[in-house]
């Protein structure tokens, strides 16, 4: 139905209800494990590739893939010429502010000077400027709720599903930097001169994920 | 090891010399590439000449204050920067319609009305490297100053079309949109102004879904924002302005429909409207577009191998505020359209000429004669003693001991000036 497009998969936590979604609409039969020998697969007339989810929005901006599927947190992070169409709803997180719990930080008195690890830089770059708020931050690739502990930073902007990495080391959630969940981008030729397949996959990824929000609300 | 060719690298030693780096997003263009980057910006530029457009080069480096007079905080950010001797700004510049908008300004002010004026030259962007984006880039274009009619912006979108076909890039896809329609749509839709700015600004992102955000719970509730929300898909031929016109009742929006449709009539006449699609939702910088704006695409590409559309409001920031219309063409874009597609070729490169020491005169009487009847010749250096043998290798000719022309050349091997001349006028026609 989706006439040779090249689709972008992130791989990691996204990537089973990647493939579970396509093939529930009808895009394509996708089993995930068809992808632990290759990267590249193909499924009646679409083409999947996995990648790194940061890698989703280089692909699909030069054209090497026609549309993809990756979270808002990666799209918050890379300035990418893509189509952002539809939310795909599953992989919901927030980007949170948290601070060591007894902290002036968690009492809500912003102190004067403060030092923020994060891994999302941008956003929250963004979050801090959008309050007025003066912050450094310290961009760290990993298990940014070391930095507090260690005396690297006073507090940290990080993603959080459940809060329980947050509470497990002694971190409370200070206020909410933003909501990402996944998303479909689609590169800005594919959806011009492919209109008709990217328009079609669009729709019914839109259509499957808003059944499922319906019958959730039903269960 | 089996398998894997095995290359053998200098030591590192010599790789590790830092006079042989290059600056990341640059490329050198060598060979048949560099040919047919130059053949694309000729045929382009023929083709804008051929149209009436005057040729007009301008500097690659321009005040920054010039810049800004021009385009929005946006693009200045991504040029290279760096100051005068003064202590003032200057760019390289990332885009030429400013320049020719500054020439239009000062040294045309006089000039009759309408202009026509082309371009081509680099432009360079201050992006970060290895993001797969180019820094410099060959960019070719015209400007029609003057003229606000719809005339004007059929005429710029059928000289992009015909520099496009030119250059031998085929199945070429123009997407027609207007500056005003989604702005106007917006004004329409009763949207507080806080709203209406979320919308324009995720419009403006190309965030379709923070769009929708954006117009949930907002008053508008009509077919104005259902078409918004249905914008991508508002796209195609001549009779989706009487699809969309049966769902607007608002005055502007009408206009901008109505005035889609006489600039279809303009592009049908010039029987181009067989590559025209139009497209409601195209958003484009708004601040500077003021009219009818155009993209063109190649079904190999994932970038639009160039654009344009209607500024009216530019030439007054100079101070000689004119109706103006205009497009850019990318001519690396192009190149790398024409690779992934049919249109491919390997360059022609040159005969090379061999002759015996006693023939050397009357070798250098057949290279001029030759090359005036345009086929390129390289000429030896130095005499060869190579005799009668009949050449080996594609382009290469020599005149043997008795003065008789051997070659073979594009496949074909003869001897006799005339009929290599010959062969190249089967080549040329």
């Amino acid at each position: 139905m989706s006439g040779g497009l090249r689709i972008a998969l992130p791989g990691g936590a996204l990537f089973a209800d990647a493939c579970r979604l396509l093939t529930e609409a009808g895009v394509a039969e996708v089993d995930p494990a068809r992808f632990e020998r290759q990267l590249r697969v193909t499924a009646g007339e679409v083409t999947l590739a996995t990648m790194r989810p940061t890698d989703v929005p280089v692909y699909v901006e030069m054209g090497a893939c026609d549309a993809g599927i990756v979270g808002k947190d990666i799209l918050w992070e890379q300035t990418r010429d893509c189509y952002e169409l539809v939310d795909l709803h599953f992989g919901a997180c927030r980007l949170v502010l948290a601070a060591p719990e007894g902290s002036p930080l968690a009492e809500g008195r912003f102190p004067q000077s403060l030092r923020a690890a994060t891994k999302y830089p941008v956003a929250a770059r963004r979050f801090f400027d959008s309050r007025g708020l003066a912050a450094e931050l310290i961009k760290l690739h990993g298990s940014v709720e070391l930095a507090p502990a260690m005396g690297l930073a006073d507090c940290v902007v990080d993603i959080t599903a459940t809060g329980r990495t947050l509470t497990a080391n002694h971190l409370v959630e200070v206020a909410e930097a933003g909501r990402s969940s996944a998303r479909l981008i689609a590169n800005q030729a594919s959806l011009k001169t492919r209109s008709d397949a990217v328009n079609r996959l669009a729709a019914a990824l839109r259509r499957t994920v808003t059944a499922a929000a319906v019958a959730g609300a039903a269960g | 090891m089996q398998g894997g060719a095995c290359l053998d690298f200098a030591p590192m030693s010599a790789l590790q010399s830092p006079a042989r780096g290059r600056a990341g997003g640059f490329a050198d263009w060598i060979g048949a590439a560099a040919q047919r980057r130059r053949a694309v910006a000729e045929a382009f530029v023929d083709t804008f000449v051929a149209w009436g457009y005057d040729y007009l080069a301008t500097p690659l480096v321009e005040p920054l204050e010039t810049v800004a007079a021009g385009v929005g905080g946006g693009l200045q950010t991504q040029l290279f920067r760096f100051m005068d001797a003064d202590g003032s700004l200057l760019a390289l510049v990332g885009e030429r319609t400013v320049s020719v908008a500054r020439v239009v300004a000062t040294q045309l002010q006089d000039a009759p009305l309408p202009l026509r004026l082309c371009y081509a030259g680099p432009v360079l962007f201050n992006r970060p490297p290895l993001g797969g984006r180019r820094r410099e880039a060959m960019q070719a274009g015209c400007e029609l100053i003057g003229h606000g009619g719809l005339s004007a912006d059929a005429e710029c979108i059928s000289v992009a079309a015909a520099a496009l076909q030119r250059a031998g890039i085929d199945g070429v896809q123009i997407d027609v949109g207007h500056a005003d329609f989604v702005p106007s749509l917006l004004d329409s839709a009763a949207l507080d102004p806080a709203a209406r700015e979320r919308v324009a600004v995720a419009l403006r992102d190309r965030d379709l879904v923070a769009v929708e955000e954006a117009l949930s719970g907002t008053e508008a509730g009509d077919a104005e924002r259902e078409l918004l929300l249905t914008f991508p898909t508002l796209r195609g031929g001549r009779d989706i302005l009487d699809t969309a016109g049966a769902r607007i009742r608002a005055e502007r929006p009408r206009r901008v429909l109505a005035e889609l449709a006489e600039l279809w009539e303009l592009l049908d006449h010039d029987g181009i409207s067989g590559s025209v699609h139009l497209d409601l939702g195209a958003v484009r910088d708004w601040d500077y577009y003021t009219g009818p704006t155009f993209e063109l695409f190649s079904a190999d590409l994932g970038f639009p191998l160039g654009s344009g559309g209607r500024y009216d409001r530019l030439l007054a920031a100079f101070g000689a505020a004119a109706p103006a219309t205009g497009f850019v063409l990318h001519v690396d874009r192009c190149c790398d359209a024409l690779l992934r597609g049919a249109g491919a070729q390997p360059g022609a490169g040159a005969l090379r000429l061999g002759y015996p020491a006693e023939r050397a005169r009357e070798a250098a009487a057949l290279a001029a004669r030759l090359r005036l009847a345009g086929i390129a010749v390289a000429l030896d250096l130095e005499p060869s003693a190579a005799g009668g043998d009949r050449p080996v290798a594609d382009g290469a000719a020599h005149l043997d001991g008795g003065g008789a022309l051997l070659w073979r050349w594009r496949g074909r091997d003869g001897s006799g000036i005339e009929s290599l001349l010959a062969a190249r006028n089967e080549a040329a026609g």
